[in-house]
């Protein structure tokens, strides 16, 4: 069970653990979500979304330092 | 299944930690631009008649003030002008500059770009790379002011329009009371009022709008922007304490709200005590308002020109 997980031009396949949500990526790279948007399958979604097979995670930085 | 708060829809696109309101795309946008417009209102910061010149370098801040102030310019309340200002920042700026360019082409806006090569003969990479005293930012936000007041009056504006979000204000109160800079304290506010008729006045429309928000709104709206950050910006002060709200936010909401809600109430009397009378005069070099006999572009301009010397 996998999903497609993409940051900029960075794009990998991932493994699905069990009731995986966008927060635990945002955990997992480290990414807070206040400075981030995430899209699922080209939709906006909150942090509590889960993740299913197939599905394509785009995160989106919005805030940098400057 | 979380739904919207506003119409029901399930497919929510924020939930707003201050206030638990869940938000699907059609009313974040509709709600976020309503915003935007009652707070021009509420802070009086466009008359009828404005010519408004936006200060668009082509991020989100930029592009969303741009979209927000055009169903204005639509419907004729005011005429619009965009500058974007390029500060020669090789690897970064360039894309900004593409972007904004779109964007007024796009709407049928007047649309400038000035170099910082043209108006000061040198870039910001030239900057650092010299052996120049001060932060980038410290010559970057003088040498920008004094291009976009110049170009304001060039163009007849009576209106200059910043992207500073809530972020941004916050950080500034912060970074200033924190640093003892009283007096700076009092020229922070969702817009300036100077004493000098050669100074366009500077309005904020972002003003309430949390960053992320900006954020969320150019990608709802799915507005081109250029996301990258400045490649100088990363060991700024207002680095650290923009890390260091965002991380109270995080437990506590509504801190930036509050902040800024109590600054504004002290402002007025801060501003009775500190602020300073200057009579503004011109700077012998250019022209351009001074408080002294030069201007701090000018100061800068010399500086750097004695370290290009003395290399």
């Amino acid at each position: 069970m996998k999903y497609t997980l993409i940051i900029g031009d960075v794009k990998e396949s991932k493994d699905i653990k069990k009731g995986i949500t966008i927060n635990h990526i945002l955990e997992e790279i480290d990414l807070p979500l206040e400075t981030v948007v995430v899209k699922k399958n080209g939709k906006i979604v909150i942090e509590e979304e889960e993740i299913s097979h197939g599905d394509v995670i785009e995160i989106i930085r919005v805030i940098y330092g400057g | 299944m979380k739904t919207c708060t506003k119409c029901g829809v399930n497919e929510v696109i924020i939930e707003k930690k201050h206030s638990g309101q869940r938000l699907c795309k059609d009313c974040f946008i509709q709600g976020t631009q309503q915003k935007v417009l009652k707070d021009i209102r509420h802070y009086k910061l466009i008359d009828r008649g404005d010519k408004v010149m936006v200060a668009l370098s082509g991020g989100k801040d930029s592009v969303m003030v741009l979209d927000i102030l055009n169903s204005l310019y639509e419907r004729n309340i005011i005429d619009m002008s965009t500058v974007t200002i390029d500060e020669g920042i090789k690897g970064y700026r360039e894309d900004g500059v593409k972007i904004a360019k779109t964007h007024a082409k796009r709407l049928g806006i007047e649309h400038t770009v000035v170099n910082f090569k043209d108006s000061f003969d040198t870039t910001l990479d030239d900057i650092m790379a010299s052996n120049s005293q001060r932060g980038a930012c410290t010559y970057c936000g003088v040498f920008r002011r004094w291009i976009l007041n110049r170009e304001a009056r060039k163009i007849g504006a009576s209106k200059i329009a910043t992207g500073h979000n809530l972020d941004d204000e916050t950080q500034a109160i912060l970074m200033n009371y924190l640093e003892g800079n009283i007096e700076n304290l009092t020229r922070i506010g969702p817009k300036t009022i100077s004493r000098s008729e050669m100074f366009t006045v500077k309005i904020k429309p972002l003003r309430e709008i949390p960053e992320r928000e900006v954020g969320l709104y150019v990608i709802a709206r799915e507005l081109e922007v250029h996301l990258a950050g400045c490649p100088y910006s990363s060991d700024s002060f207002r680095g650290e304490v923009g890390q260091f709200i965002k991380q109270l936010s995080r437990n506590h909401p509504t801190i930036m709200y509050s902040t800024l809600r109590g600054f504004d109430k002290l402002k007025p009397v801060i501003k009775q005590e500190f602020a300073r009378e200057f009579n503004m005069g011109e700077c012998i070099s250019c022209g351009e308002p001074a408080a002294h006999e030069m201007c701090r572009a000018c100061i800068f301009s010399n500086e750097l020109g004695q370290n290009k010397k003395s290399l």
